[in-house]
């Protein structure tokens, strides 16, 4: 009797303790490395597809990310500023452009590097200022070796920018562009291909003529750069790591 | 007197004839009966997949489909536990049922005699299904079990259901069945990708991977989402290869401008 008494008063305590998580949202902000493909352009994935399943029911994921879009045309186009306007406090906004703003050729994407940080300045400080926590996340590598078999830099110079933005005004980086090159080069330049959507004439209703693309994710490849997204969110110890989904019990 | 009023009267008129020329397909469902590497799954047992989550993503708007197999399940287990009679039920003529049992049935170990199969039962069980969805008038197709990865020291793919894939073609002869030899066919999919590479379509992660397996898995049997549709692809490519009518109804890619 004594000890069951003990028992509940305890847990009564317990329960005061652990005080009900807020829910928050987790915004994703970028382009079509992250992005929700629409059912024809299947088996491509972006890596924000799988990335919703590693979180508890206190984490909402809000993927924004867009198809060719660039730190420039996400605001030209309109589709940071309801972002903006939805921020909560506690909120993540994790940001990755580079892809289409290194893109010198197509205008409406193109960002010069002074373009390109003031961009990312941007992204940060408007977050900031609905007291939501901005993440910076440089631009996740493309599948490029040389004839020796190494991987090649394919975002040098914008994830160089991505990471300078970071340092100057403390915003916690996730550095995607070499975790991912380093996973990459684990696989070499043959089976790292099963990670991008390459698929042979026929294979696949959606691509009659197949494709070879060393940019976008099938399905596994989506899912590893995610699981790279989700270590760094542990190392870096961001208080999002506490609200990581618990294994179901068999 | 071609006036703009007789051309889209001419033009209505065309359209007409042409509709009832091609009739718009009638629709059909596509019933999977199978076990763990063909049912869908929860997200919380991402990145875990069954071969039927990725292949309803294949066919057009005149298909559903409709993934009623069941980790675990042995065609005797199926049977037992309901689950068929209430899909003989629903039939229509035209639909399809894919048949893939055999991980189960041939579960020998004492800890799975609840599922195990003889290989005589298993036969009648695949003639009951095939039957019972014939009079119905549905389509019955049997899939032989994908392969669990084994290989052996020379890195040749080993047979991991050798009795049972040859008594579902048996049936599928004598009963004058389509076989989707899929046991042999994943067998040639993991030989060319080798024991390093072959494990990148199974349910293989290390601890802290994915949050959902903090202890990491090393599953030789079970799928993750890129194997699951490696493994459909090859189910629809037999689908071409045997002319099926439902090879009509594979939907047509997006034409990017």
């Amino acid at each position: 009797m004594k000890k069951t008494a003990l028992v509940c008063c305890l847990f009564a305590l317990m329960s005061f303790g652990m005080t009900e998580k807020k829910k928050i949202k987790v915004w994703l902000v970028g382009d079509s490395t992250i992005s929700v493909k629409e059912k024809k352009a299947y088996p491509e994935t972006g890596w924000g597809m799988p990335f919703v399943h590693f979180w508890d029911s206190t984490v909402t994921v809000d993927n924004r990310a867009k198809n060719g879009r660039s730190s420039k045309s996400f605001f030209a186009e309109k589709l940071w500023q309801p972002v903006l306007d939805n921020l909560q406090e506690g909120d993540y906004v994790f940001i990755q452009f580079g892809h289409n703003d290194e893109s010198k050729d197509k205008g409406e994407r193109y960002s010069s590097p002074e373009e390109f940080k003031a961009n990312l300045e941007r992204y940060v400080t408007e977050s900031r200022s609905k007291k939501a926590i901005p993440v910076l996340i440089t631009p996740v590598a493309r599948r490029k070796f040389d004839d020796k078999g190494q991987v090649k830099e394919s975002h040098g110079e914008y994830a160089g920018l991505v990471k300078q933005i970071a340092a100057a005004n403390s915003v916690p980086l996730i550095d995607l562009n070499e975790k991912s090159k380093i996973l990459l080069q684990q696989l070499g330049p043959e089976s790292s291909k099963y990670l991008f959507n390459y698929l042979t004439p026929g294979e696949h209703p959606n691509y009659p003529e197949g494709k070879q693309d060393d940019t976008h994710f099938s399905e596994l490849g989506a899912r590893k750069m995610a699981e790279i997204v989700l270590a760094e969110i542990k190392t870096l110890k961001l208080e999002l790591a506490d609200r990581i989904v618990q294994p179901v019990k068999k | 007197m071609r006036t703009p009023i007789l051309h889209t009267l001419f033009a209505g008129l065309a359209f007409l004839l042409l509709s009832f020329a091609i009739p718009p397909r009638k629709k059909i469902k596509v019933w999977l009966i199978g076990d763990s590497t063909m049912c869908p799954y929860e997200p919380n047992r991402a990145p875990l997949a069954g071969w039927g989550m990725p292949f309803a993503g294949f066919f057009d708007s005149s298909v559903v489909i409709d993934n009623r197999a069941r980790g675990g399940r042995s065609t005797r287990t199926f049977i037992s536990e309901n689950r068929w009679q209430p899909i003989a039920d629903s039939l229509q003529k035209g639909d399809y049922v894919f048949i893939q049992f055999g991980h189960n049935d041939e579960a020998k170990e004492e800890r799975y005699k609840d599922r195990y199969t003889p290989v005589p039962d298993y036969k009648t069980n695949l003639i009951k299904f095939i039957t019972e969805s014939r009079a119905k008038k549905a389509i019955p197709i049997l899939v032989t079990p994908v392969t669990r990865m084994r290989f052996d020291k020379e890195g040749k793919m080993m047979e991991t259901h050798k009795e049972y894939t040859a008594a579902a073609w048996e049936i599928g002869k004598e009963y004058n069945t389509p076989v989707i030899d899929l046991d042999a066919k994943s067998r040639e999919l993991l030989q060319q990708f080798g024991p390093t590479d072959a494990k990148m379509l199974f349910m293989q992660l290390d601890s802290l991977e994915h949050p959902n397996y903090p202890g990491g898995q090393k599953d030789n049997t079970h799928f993750n989402e890129y194997g699951a549709r490696r493994v459909a692809e090859l189910v629809l490519a037999e689908i071409k290869t045997l002319k099926l009518e439902l090879a009509e109804r594979i939907v047509q890619p997006v034409i990017k401008k």
